[in-house]
């Protein structure tokens, strides 16, 4: 269970402060997927940034299970499970190597992290590439291998930085039922995209933000009432107000 | 402490993948340094060699002057021959290096046994013409005196007489430090090597992972970044030691395969390359924690090896003041880094002994200062900076 209130970050620039994110407040329950939607520049990134402890709020404060991230950021991280924006797989290593590495630092004992590890490779499909060296990897299995990475201590709460990004159809499809699974699980699941048609499919509470605040929020049945349209693409174009930066 | 295990064995595994990388980084330095050592030290002597024991041509100008003196000459393996026709240019287009001139007025002051004058013609801004010119120097002291005793044992006066002091010299060096005057820059090799030599390692795995985006996912795990940081020191502390070892283990075995020569007696025994690895260990430290300290503040991996060429100029100020103005070994020396390293290192290349208090003084002012840019670097790896590339 993720809880933000009323976020704040402010950048400094050349050509003055620009105000990444300004007043956000949510809460992502446990079993329920959560879906930032926004253009690109909305503030998603920052604002997850700012739940996994990689940068501090100027403003406001994150509950990620009760725990202040600012305070307890060791006990926060170890609660988390973060796929970044940018996957950062180490190419020299092989995928199995990666996970193994971030199970060391996250603590784990070399049986527990080859048990999750088989697990992990049976649910996102990585049989045939798991002992490759990441040189060389396509998109989808890099995304695979830094989700694997990030999920080998179990984590209750799951934040991915657009996860389908640059991913193929197949692959898409696959790693929705991923979530699917561990939402299933009782996990909170947290994931930001600019894609409106795969947060509309894959989300339960859906959180619009542009220019770094949040418009809206809610199920995409309750965001087609509070914008009066039927249809769901419309809805979000209508709370963002700008069809600039988003995807069908 | 596992953390820093981790990471140091994740790192140096990284690194180890990369095999050409690693190949050039261990072994280039161990295949050039002692080639380049051995050869610059070969020429040196086989010039200085050539020009002692080789007939030296010598211009002679009015050698009809003087038959008694020529023949000398040609008794001391100097060749005379004809004179340019324009002696000072000649010198000066260095076509030959020295000229002797037996003035006309040689033969008379000769014959009223009054000094004679002969002059010779040489640049002095020309290393090349030191040792001719002493050649012909010698000789003709040694002809002057001959010819005196043989004036004044003719007139019965004691040619001791002549001579109110006689100044002898005995030199003291040892052999082993007449040799280390020959490695005047062997110290700096081995210091830039300690305190360069896994620059490249240090940089990617700051610098490089920054820009690679893979600190970010780390960064964002439980571990404390102190030990992240620690461990990737680690891992190139580690690599440096290693070259190191692969460096002075080529030195030995090419001092010891070039037997006699300039570098015959240098120190290579075990122990001595057991004590210049300790010499070198803090020079590594506080090369790895001063390149982490910058590669945590700069933007990109080139910004970073934008400071390698003023590094590397470091090393080279305390070979190059001594050379300027040499000056006794005092203790605080042995805390001022890089200084402390080329005097300790001097130290045992002569077969010197240093002493305990000296070895605290160089370990406890290395580690120091490693600890203090280490701590700075911690400082610069919470900056919420550094995990943010994009």
């Amino acid at each position: 269970m993720i809880k933000v209130e009323n976020l704040h970050k402010t950048f400094k620039t050349k050509s003055g402060p620009v105000r990444a994110v300004d007043g956000a407040s949510f809460e992502a329950r446990d079993g329920r997927i959560t879906g930032l939607l926004g253009p690109n520049g909305a503030g998603k990134t920052t604002t997850l940034r700012m739940l996994y402890t990689l940068m501090r709020p100027d403003q406001g404060r994150v509950l990620v299970d009760g725990l202040d991230v600012e305070q307890d950021a060791a006990r926060v991280r170890r609660a988390l499970g973060v796929l970044p924006d940018a996957r950062g797989v180490y190419k020299r290593l092989t995928a199995r190597e990666n996970i193994a590495y971030f199970g060391r630092l996250h603590g784990l004992d070399e049986g527990e992290i080859s048990q999750r590890t088989e697990r992990l490779v049976q649910a996102l499909g990585m049989e045939d590439f798991i002992d490759r060296q990441a040189e060389g990897f396509s998109q989808g299995q890099r995304t695979k291998t830094a989700i694997a990475r990030a999920l080998v201590h179990d984590p209750k709460n799951v934040i991915l930085d657009e996860p389908t990004n640059g991913l193929d159809v197949m692959t898409t499809r696959g790693l929705r039922e991923f979530l699917q699974a561990l939402k299933a699980q009782g996990r909170c699941v947290i994931l930001s995209s600019h894609i409106m048609q795969e947060v509309g499919l894959l989300c339960d509470h859906i959180v619009i933000i542009a220019k770094g605040k949040v418009t809206a929020q809610g199920s995409a049945d309750e965001l087609r009432r509070i914008s009066g349209e039927e249809n769901l693409e419309d809805a979000f174009v209508k709370l963002i107000g700008s069809e600039e930066g988003l995807a069908a | 402490m596992s953390v820093v295990w981790t990471v140091m064995k994740k790192e140096l595994l990284d690194l180890f993948r990369d095999r050409r990388t690693v190949m050039l980084g261990l072994f280039m330095g161990p295949l050039i340094f002692p080639a380049m050592i051995l050869g610059i030290g070969a020429l040196a002597e086989q010039r200085a060699r050539t020009q002692l024991e080789s007939t030296l041509e010598l211009p002679v100008i009015g050698a009809e002057r003087a038959p008694n003196l020529i023949a000398f000459l040609e008794t001391q393996n100097i060749a005379v021959i004809d004179p340019p026709a324009d002696p000072e240019a000649a010198i000066r287009a260095q076509e030959y290096e020295v000229i002797l001139h037996i003035p006309e007025g040689f033969a008379q002051r000769w014959r009223d046994s009054r000094p004679a004058l002969v002059e010779i013609l040489y640049d002095s801004s020309r290393q090349d013409s030191r040792i001719p010119v002493g050649r012909v120097e010698g000789n003709l002291r040694g002809y002057s005196r001959q010819v005196a005793t043989m004036r004044l044992m003719m007139r019965g006066v004691d040619p001791a007489l002549g001579e109110a002091v006689v100044s002898g010299r005995r030199d003291l060096s040892t052999p082993e430090a007449r040799r280390g005057m020959a490695l005047a820059f062997l110290p700096y090799l081995l210091i830039l090597s300690a305190f360069l030599g896994g620059a490249y390692l240090v940089i990617d795995v700051t610098a490089g992972e920054r820009e690679r985006q893979s600190l970010e996912p780390l960064l964002a795990t439980p571990s404390s970044r102190e030990a992240i940081m620690s461990g990737k020191i680690a891992a190139a502390c580690a690599f440096g030691m290693l070259s190191l070892l692969l460096i002075l283990l080529s030195f030995k075995l090419s001092f010891q395969f070039a037997g006699s020569g300039p570098f015959e007696g240098v120190d290579v025994s075990f122990l001595a390359m057991a004590k210049l690895l300790a010499i070198l260990a803090p020079m590594v430290l506080i090369g790895t924690t001063l390149l982490t300290l910058i590669s945590a503040s700069v933007k990109s991996v080139k910004e970073a090896q934008s400071y390698m060429s003023v590094l590397m100029l470091l090393p080279i100020i305390p070979t190059v003041v001594l050379l300027i103005s040499p000056v006794k070994n005092q203790l605080w020396m042995f805390a001022v880094p890089f200084l402390a390293q080329n005097q300790a290192l001097l130290m045992v290349l002569r077969a010197e002994t240093i002493s305990a208090l000296e070895w605290l003084v160089y370990a406890g002012a290395g580690l120091g200062l490693g600890l203090l840019l280490w701590l700075v670097a911690a400082r610069l790896y919470h900056r919420e900076k550094l995990a943010i590339s994009g």
